[in-house]
Formats: structure tokens, sequence, C-alpha cells
């Protein structure tokens, strides 16, 4: 008696990870590369604004989205053009300023990685990236 | 009965067999550019092992930084072809892992759409730590020291450093193998200036930067910086 409700429950066991085994063969090549952002290292929009002057607004898009349109006062900092863009993004740094990235949208990872150059290899502090980025902005202006 | 058993049996046979269905040889492109390179470009091979036509609905690249190409918009039968996906490297470095999702007409979501993966290990000749330098308006203009290791498949055993700003000294030392440091000194921190510092190697087509900034205004107290 007792060994069949063994048999019997890895059996439902056996059945149960056939729809998982199929489920990772069938994304094994969609797995999403983006990693959550810590709290401490993301901001909304509001709590940005609210840091007024205090703040600097980084665009990490390309250079033709940011020539179309970009947060008022943005510097212009991509991965494109790195080396040429950070010293004059510097020239408007100062160390007590909060500095906000944002890209097209949540799903965008230009912001995640111009932060983690900012942090990493310039070591600079305060820096952020901006929830929802530059669409989240836009529909605020709404 | 039979004729419910041979008609169920029909259904599922004809839904098998009039099916289209794009076939990847390869949905992950492992590439490596070499140093100076301005591009990697990776093939994704496809071919229609169904038997109706397959239709490109949307190619989409993760970045901007990425353009996908399909060579036709319709697959026959049979059919074989590949999408070219091309990253511009820029200024980027290390582990870049990109993405191209390719939507079709099949009626199989599970077919419908493939994520084709683009991970380019982009070669970094030079580690630089770290990239910026600053002192606070009015700070005492003390040397600040940049560390520069190179990686160990690339032997360096000199370096070329120089500033763009002349109010910007550089003094270049080899602490050990492949490892230099550079010392960096303002003349003054009294106006704020700044300068770019082109680091080359020897053996290298392509520099590596550094920035060194005087900002304006005095060291901010801890609580302004802190969140």
């Amino acid at each position: 008696m007792k060994s069949r409700a063994i048999k019997q429950a890895l059996l439902l066991i056996a059945l149960a990870f056939l729809p998982a085994v199929g489920q990772a063969v069938y994304f094994r090549g969609k797995v999403s590369w983006q990693s959550p952002i810590p709290a401490s290292e993301s901001v909304t929009i509001a709590q940005a604004q609210a840091w007024g002057e205090n703040a600097i607004w980084v665009d990490a898009r390309p250079d033709a989205e940011f020539e179309r349109d970009h947060v008022p006062g943005a510097i212009l900092l991509n991965e494109d053009r790195w080396n040429e863009l950070l010293p004059q993004f510097l020239q408007n740094w100062s160390l007590e300023k909060r500095i906000v990235v944002y890209c097209s949208s949540q799903s965008c990872n230009a912001s995640r990685e111009v932060a983690k150059r900012l942090r990493d290899q310039a070591q600079l502090k305060s820096v952020f990236v901006l929830q929802g980025g530059w669409e989240e902005w836009l529909k605020s202006k709404k | 009965m039979k004729t419910h058993i041979l008609a169920f049996t029909l259904l599922i046979f004809l839904a098998a067999v009039a099916r289209a269905e794009l076939k990847w040889e390869q949905t992950t492109a492992d590439l490596h550019p070499g140093i100076g390179d301005k591009q990697a470009v990776g093939h994704f091979k496809y071919e229609n092992v169904g038997n109706t036509p397959v239709h490109f609905k949307s190619v989409h690249a993760s970045c901007g930084c990425t353009t996908a190409q399909t060579q036709k918009d319709q697959v026959a039968p049979g059919e074989k072809g590949e999408i070219t996906a091309t990253f511009n490297i820029g200024d980027r470095t290390g582990l870049q892992v990109k993405t191209v999702t390719v939507q079709t007409d099949d009626p199989d979501p599970a077919h419908a759409t493939a994520v084709l993966t683009l991970k380019t290990t982009i070669p970094q000749l030079l580690e630089i730590q770290p990239a910026v330098v600053y002192w606070q308006g009015g700070e005492e203009p003390k040397p600040k020291t940049i560390t520069v290791k190179a990686a160990k498949e690339f032997p360096v055993k000199s370096l070329k450093v120089t500033s763009s700003n002349p109010v910007f000294q550089t003094k270049v030392e080899q602490t050990g193998s492949g490892e230099f440091k550079i010392d960096v000194q303002p003349a003054q921190t009294a106006k704020a200036a700044g300068t770019t510092i082109t680091i080359q190697s020897e053996n290298s087509p392509k520099s590596s930067y550094a920035t060194a900034i005087v900002t304006a205004g005095p060291a901010p107290t801890p609580a302004s910086v802190a969140r």
C-alpha cells in the first residue's frame, strides 16, 4: 500500500516535470539579460525632479535620438562616443550633483551600462538610472 | 466511433503537416572582434522546414547600436537564408550582449518569435583605474594616480601618455610587468579646468583615455551628497 503511494507520488512528480522541461527547452534562447536595478540605484521622475538643480541629467541614447528631443538641460553621454563625450559631461559635473541617467524606455539597457561605467570606471558616486526612461518622461509631461 | 477516431487522427495529421516553420542553425553568435574593429557581425542562418511560406513581420534590435537585416520578406518552403546582425562597437568595452527579436507569421506561437543573441567580447588592451581623477576647487594640487594594467595576451613594454591641456602634467612609471602608474597633477585648482589624457601602448593602433578635471566650487559636506 505504502509503496504504491510512493510510486504514485513519483509518477505525479515526473508528470509535473514534463511541462517544466518543455518550457526550459522552449525558452532557452529567450532568457532576459536584464537584471533588475537595485532600488538604491534607480530613481523615479518625481524624485529626480525634486532634486532640482542638484541633479544632472544624462541622456544615454544614440546621438540622433538626443538631437530629436531630450530632457531640458540633459547632457549627451552614450557608449558610441564615450571617450569624446565623457570629458564634456565632466565639465558640467560637480561632486554634490546627483547623476540621473536615462535611455528610451524601461526595457532599454543603455542607461544601466552608462551608469555602471560612471560608477566603476569613473568612480563617480550618486549615479541613478531613471525608471521608465524617456518614455516615462514624455508621459509625465502630458 | 471508428469514423470519429479516423477524423480526429486526420485532423491532427493535417495540423502537423500544414505548417510553416523557420529552423535556425543557431540563435546565439559569439563574436570576438579584433582591437580597433568598428563593427562585429553575426550571421543567423535559417531554413523553412515547413510546407507553407513564412513571412517576416518584424525584426527588432534591443539597442540602437545594433541593426539587423533580412535578405527577403518571404521564405518559401525548403528555402534557406540568413539574418545579418551588425553590432556597432563604438567606445564599448568588455562583454556586450545584444538581442534581435524576429517575428514571423507562423501560426504556432512557439515558432512565431525567435530571439537571436549577439555575444560580443570586445578586447580591452588596457585596464585604466580610475578613468577620472578630479580635484575640488581650492583643493591642494597634489598629484593623483591612475593605474594602467595591460591584458595578459597583449604584452606592453611602454606607454605614451599625453595631456590635452598643459595645465595638467603627467608622469608615467612602470610598476611591474605590463603595469604602470600615471601621476597627474594640475598646476592650480583655483579655476575649473579639464584635460583628456591619451594613453597609447607601442603595439596598439587604438588609444585609451582618462580624464582629469578641477571642479568649480568648494568640497561639499557629506550630508549634501547623501541620497
